[in-house]
């Protein structure tokens, strides 16, 4: 017969595929080709899932395997003229998301192309309830093998040598397991065969997928293994949640019969096969075979301890055998092709392919067909595409809720039954849930164990007794009430219900948390004696993710709630009462808040940074907490402080404040730290710096300038002069080398020096040619200063006598930075800043030599680089590129890659340094080596944020007073909570709909020629109508916590409470 | 045939449990859910005993494993016997008000109740279901629902019409015959009938038991112990 050369027109329609509207597709296709009589030109075929899940609905064209991903109702008509012509339709093909690259065919798409398919192929060539179709394709082509000469004990040693293994789970050796079935009970005795699709794992659903799109392959399978164990009655037990999957079964059996391939004397033989198809009774446990044989005989699904085994009595005590839909689905195929071919797929031990069903935060989800001893990092990558956007995997969950989880660095284990168990998990019936850094590792614990706690049969008491005792210990930790000794009790009692629970169920319930608590431990410690939840997902202990991720733990819904209300004093209140730098932060903070607000998952996050600036802008101009109430007598307990940045300056205030008398020692003649020496003034205009400053000064802190530790005091004199606590945060100053040649001749300056003399307005020579060569903050700062360098310098600051001497602006300015814009440290806005002011970034460039004439540079040499493996920072490593050298002209070379603490005054007085050369200290409570010394800041971080400076003041604050007080100097964690809660703003219907499309306020910003040259603030401030507006998208997470439920309903019950104080 | 129990080679005929085996040969071994004159039910779990050597070793219900040839049996090795405790705590932490169990506990020296009491009043052992079905011919009760929500009713909640009020269910039930009086919110772990046979320690030194180093054995000890932790 010639081959048919009609184009046909493939309808992925599983259950997934009509959920996605694959059935109005269908439907019309089918009338477009009725209307325009296109019969003989086109066919059309309606098929099973082809387990790509994620891009349906989707069309298919053979002969060539087009493939149509998520295809609109709009798009048949096209398609099919189009295939009618011989034309293809590129818009429409497959493309990865973020990538313009086109996938034209099925065999292209690297979902596709990566797997094995000895299964799931089939499902393509059929239309699952037609037997000629199956027939014609080969089917039923291994049962005509056997049927001609039934020989039973061949079949058997067939599977053997073929070492297919159940699918089910557990992997008992097909062959044996149907080998002590026929011997069981001699020949005489009735036998059963079952068939188990009752595949109730969230999450996986390889086995309906199966029943629907390939239903005779599991009735060839099932009468083959009939014959094999002398069964002449098969039941498929199949979960009553899949229709479809019922119907295409039962259409198959019908089907069958009719054919005289099951019934009596099947196709003249001796043999008979008769054929039950039993609906699940919906639970889990319906799934292990004791339960499921007591489900089958009407009884309530209780599983029975074993011995005796079903294989010897099962249904009624009659022997019974029990096998998975995908391992039955492997029979026809092994039978067909013959073991020898069969194990050529696989390795040793686990031959074949194993279907998984690959879901959670990966690119590609769907059904995944791949041989044993392919890695974990294969499919994930290779198949699943990797994480979604720029989250890292954090680990793999297999085998449903009696699984485990995989952690990342084991991604390479190669997958066969016997890996798995080795690494704590299972292989189960199939499921894989991808997890990545925004998935708690306790709360997948709890959400598994709660789930078991609910289909535990209850039969025996570590099961039933003990999933429940597990759910409410790890629902403590996840809501912040776990204690310490939970640990070791957890332990040991997931081991107890290991070891002596009653079936399967009960023996793997507790593998989510044994697996759980063997990698990834360190989470569970964290929320129950820190307090935290790493992936801010546990929301009795953040509350709001914002105010959790606050370092500074700044009530920021609360603070927002209060603007949507108009309410700005109340919530400038809010602000100050955590924050003595709130005018600053409000600028220049990088608002972890921000990348963890609920509103950015699938929208804009809320602007915070610039709904915080709104707020502090109006305090300014309304004159409102300019100064705060000094106390009216100090207990005279002295303390000093070494460095006036934010971490000194915020360490003191809060001392002040508490009644304590601070001296602060400045080095240099400005106070302010890295806010007035490093951020320049078109970031932090020296007004706004000068007006946090007053008010932090107003607290009653003594500020020495000009004073320099090592020089003008040492730390033992300070002791001496009765200084009872010191706090060092001198920060981190000084610029690294770049440790090559000529480093140090005329015209190549350290980054940090460069960016202080010109925001202090000293006079440097830049020259006309300028070149940067780093990729953080302080490089793009110091290239958009010097842009700026004949600018008029701040009056506060620069007298006239030095405008003579101004530095002058030169012609171009280059930055050099080693990786891409993806990689690039420095704030996004920043960047895009420097880039619209007329910077020019030289990616993927690093220096290799500098070119020094009579001591003086002349030019600088570059390599270019290419990425490479991910290193130890997460980011893709640079690797130079050979032969790619470039010389630059230079008249200034300003290195700018990292700076790190000068130490030097602080050797000899008994403080330990790390090899950064930062200062060691406990991070929970800033203590020193040295007793009554204590260090925050830059100076332990090496350099860092402002809010995380802040954050370490405070924290010193508290340690310093525990210690002078004579207390155990120890941080208390609690879990995250407002202190009070506002009542959500009233929106209209049609408000409601304006705020869901509204997206993320912009501030105004200066156009680039308005601020290239000058040092005006280039962020403008919200307006107060955007700032509300901005305010009412808040999601208002903290509310949903129980207390803030609580809350909601006082508000209901219409008390006269407004708002409810802690 | 042949098997080896604690160390001791017994001949057992066919068609045994090792639960029988165990008390012919006088080997205690803990039971709840199990009955003579019922079947064998194995969800109580506190019957469990260890059997095989070495890699192969496992847990299983005496009441329910048929002997087999050559099989060896560890009626209280030391897993056994931490999960008969575990489970013990388990079931006296959902019902302490079973004296059945607080009688269990002080045998077993269960000496801490770590998770929280629900004051339930059943342990799901399925002794009343069973003797309603099995003895009483009447199968009036059946377990209802699973899980976290199961319980034991008459069909639909209704009285039965089956039920001829014969009380069997109450007669055998471990959970509400006898209650345990001596427990209080803050320490579910009663200990005291069972002390009341035993020589009561009025100091350390005056009991033979502790004379003899057999530290822990009367309970009073472990009831002293109980009440620091």
């Amino acid at each position: 017969m010639p081959e048919d050369k009609t184009p046909c027109l493939v309808f992925s329609a599983g259950t997934c595929g009509q959920a996605s509207g694959a059935n109005d597709i269908i439907r019309l296709a089918k009338r477009y080709i009725l209307e325009k009589k296109l019969h003989d030109q086109i066919h059309l075929r309606i098929t099973g899932c082809l387990g790509f899940c994620e891009i349906e609905p989707l069309i298919l064209i053979e002969p060539d395997n087009y493939i149509y991903p998520g295809i609109n109702a709009g798009d048949v008509a096209d398609i099919i003229d189009a295939t009618i012509k011989g034309e293809v339709i590129e818009e429409l093909f497959y493309r990865e998301d973020g990538s313009n690259m086109k996938y034209p065919t099925a065999k292209d798409i690297p979902f596709i192309r990566n797997q094995t398919q000895l299964l799931l192929e089939n499902n393509q060539k059929l239309d699952p309830i037609r037997i000629f179709n199956y027939i014609s394709t080969g089917g039923y082509a291994g049962f005509e093998k056997v049927i001609s000469n039934p020989d039973p004990d061949g079949i058997i040693n067939e599977i053997k040598e073929a070492e297919l293994r159940g699918r089910g789970g557990a992997g008992f050796p097909t062959g044996l397991k149907w080998e002590i079935a026929k011997k069981a009970g001699g020949n005489s005795l009735q036998k059963y065969l079952v068939c188990n699709a009752d595949e109730g794992d969230p999450g996986a659903y390889m086995d309906r997928n199966l029943l629907e799109g390939n239903p005779h392959s599991i009735i060839e399978g099932m009468i083959i293994a009939g014959i094999a164990i002398g069964a002449d009655k098969g039941f498929i037990y199949v979960r009553a949640e899949y229709p479809l999957a019922i119907k295409h079964a039962s259409i198959a059996r019908r089907q069958a019969y009719d054919l005289g391939i099951l019934g009596k004397n099947i196709l003249e033989s001796q043999i008979d096969f008769d054929l039950e198809i039993i609906r699940g009774a919906g639970a889990f446990v319906c799934g292990e075979e004791t339960a499921l044989i007591k489900s089958i005989e009407g009884e309530m699904a209780h599983p029975k301890q074993r011995p005796p085994y079903p294989v010897n009595q099962g249904i009624w005590g009659y022997p019974t055998c029990i096998n998975n839909v995908e391992t039955l689905a492997n029979v026809p195929v092994i039978i067909g092709k013959g073991a020898r071919e069969y194990k050529k797929v696989g390795i040793p031990g686990s031959r074949g392919t194993k279907i998984f069903s690959l879901v959670g935060k990966i690119k590609n989800t769907g059904l995944v067909e791949v041989p044993f001893g392919t890695t974990l990092r294969e499919i994930v990558y290779k198949i699943g595409g990797g994480p979604q956007g720029d989250a890292r995997l954090k680990a793999i969950q297999t085998g449903g809720p009696s699984g485990g989880c995989i952690p990342e660095k084991m991604f390479d284990l190669p997958i066969d039954y016997d890996s798995l168990n080795k690494a704590g998990s299972i292989m189960g019936s199939g499921g894989m849930i991808v997890m990545d850094e925004h998935t708690c590792m306790v709360d997948i614990a709890r959400y598994f164990t709660k789930f078991l706690q609910e289909e535990s049969c209850g039969k025996c008491s570590t099961c039933r007794e003990g999933t429940q005792r597990i759910t409410d210990i790890v629902t403590n930790i996840t809501q912040g009430r776990g204690k310490s000794e939970d640990l070791k009790l957890l332990e040991e009692l997931g081991q107890v219900m290991k070891d002596a629970s009653m079936c399967g169920l009960g023996q793997t319930a507790a593998n989510p948390l044994l697996a759980t608590l063997k990698y990834f431990k360190e989470e569970y410690i964290e929320h129950i004696e820190k307090k935290t939840c790493r992936a801010v997902v546990c929301k009795e202990i953040i509350s709001s993710p914002c105010q959790f991720s606050c370092p500074i733990d700044t009530e920021v819904s609360v603070y927002v709630a209060l603007i949507a209300h108009k309410r700005y004093e109340e919530a400038l209140e809010i602000i100050k009462k955590e924050n003595p730098f709130a005018s600053v932060l409000a600028r220049v903070c990088h608002h972890p808040c921000e990348s963890w607000c609920k509103a950015g998952e699938g929208g804009d996050p809320i602007a915070i940074r610039d709904l915080k600036r709104f707020v502090t802008d109006y305090g300014i101009k309304h004159k409102l907490c300019q100064t705060t109430e000094p106390v009216k007598k100090t207990n005279g307990i002295k303390i000093a402080i070494v460095g006036s940045g934010p971490s000194g300056l915020t360490c003191g205030f809060y001392l002040a404040k508490k009644g304590y008398e601070v001296t602060v020692f400045e080095k240099e003649k400005v106070i302010g730290g890295m806010l007035a020496m490093g951020i320049p003034e078109y970031r932090l205009p020296r007004e706004i710096l000068e007006y946090d400053l007053n008010y932090i000064r107003s607290a009653g802190i003594e500020i020495k300038t000009n004073t320099a530790l090592g020089k003008d005091f040492t730390i033992d004199s300070l002791f001496e002069q009765g200084y009872k606590a010191l706090f060092l945060a001198t920060g981190s100053h000084k610029s690294l080398n770049l440790g090559i040649k000529d480093e140090h001749v005329e015209g190549v300056l350290p980054g940090m020096k460069a960016l202080a003399s010109l925001n202090l307005g000293e006079k440097i020579d830049l020259g006309k040619r300028v070149g940067i060569i780093g990729g953080g903050n302080t490089a793009v700062d110091a290239a958009r200063r010097i842009l700026r360098a004949e600018a008029s310098e701040s009056v506060a600051m620069v007298d006239a006598a030095r405008r003579v001497l101004r530095t002058t602006t030169p012609e171009s300015v280059t930055i050099f930075y080693r990786r891409t814009i993806d990689e690039i440290p420095a704030y996004e806005e920043e960047v895009e800043g420097a880039q619209e002011e007329g910077i020019t970034i030289e990616f993927l460039t690093a220096p290799k030599r500098i070119i020094a004439e009579n001591g003086k540079l002349k030019a600088c040499e570059f390599l270019r680089m290419k990425l490479g493996e991910v290193d130890e920072s997460g980011r893709r490593r640079p690797i130079p590129i050979r032969g790619s050298e470039f010389i630059v002209e230079l008249d200034t070379l300003i290195v700018s890659i990292s700076e790190s603490p000068d130490i030097s005054f602080l050797q000899d007085t008994g403080l330990e340094f790390s090899k950064w050369g930062t200062v060691v200290i406990d991070p929970g409570t800033c203590l020193t080596k040295r007793e009554g010394v204590f260090a925050g800041g830059d100076l332990v971080t090496g350099p860092n944020t402002v809010v995380n400076a802040v954050a370490s003041g405070k924290i010193a604050a508290e340690s310093i007073e525990q210690y002078v007080s004579g207390k155990e100097i120890k941080r208390e964690y609690k879990i995250t909570r407002p202190s009070r809660y506002i009542e959500p703003v009233e929106f209209s219907e049609d408000q409601m709909a304006e705020l869901l499309t509204a997206g993320r306020s912009r501030m105004p910003t200066l156009s680039p020629e308005k601020r290239k040259y000058n040092l005006i603030e280039v962020c403008q401030g919200l307006p107060e109508e955007l700032a509300t507006q901005e305010a009412k998208r808040c999601l208002r997470c903290e509310l949903e916590t129980e207390e803030g439920k609580l809350f909601l309903d006082k508000l209901q019950e219409n008390k006269p409470l407004t708002e409810v104080q802690k | 045939m042949n098997i080896k129990i604690d160390g001791i080679r017994v001949d057992i005929p066919e068609g045994f449990t090792l639960l029988e085996a165990a008390k012919f040969l006088g080997i205690e071994i803990p039971t709840l859910c199990w009955h003579e004159g019922l079947s064998a039910w194995g969800g109580c779990r506190l019957c469990v005993v260890e059997i095989g050597e070495g890699e192969r070793k496992k847990m299983v219900t005496s009441c329910t494993y048929p002997v087999e040839e050559g099989i060896v049996v560890h009626t209280a090795s030391e897993k056994v016997v931490k999960s008969r405790k575990m489970i013990l705590e388990l079931l006296i932490a959902q019902c302490p008000t079973s004296r059945t169990l607080q009688d269990l506990a002080s045998k077993m020296g269960v000496i801490q109740v770590r998770f929280d009491p629900k004051w339930e009043n059943c342990i799901y052992c399925g002794l009343c279901v069973r003797i309603c079905n099995e003895q009483m011919m009447a199968r009036a009760i059946g377990f209802v629902n699973r899980g976290n929500k199961l319980e034991i009713s008459t069909p639909f909640d209704k009285n039965s019409e089956d039920c001829r009020k014969c009380g069997g269910c109450i007669y055998i039930c471990p959970a509400c015959t006898l209650r345990c009086q001596g427990i209080n919110q803050d320490n579910v772990l009663c200990n005291a009938c069972y002390n009341s046979l035993q020589p009561t320690c009025i100091s350390n030194e005056d009991n033979y038991n502790c004379w003899m180093g057999l530290k822990n054995e009367c309970g009073t000890c472990s009831k002293e112990e109980s009440k620091n932790i």
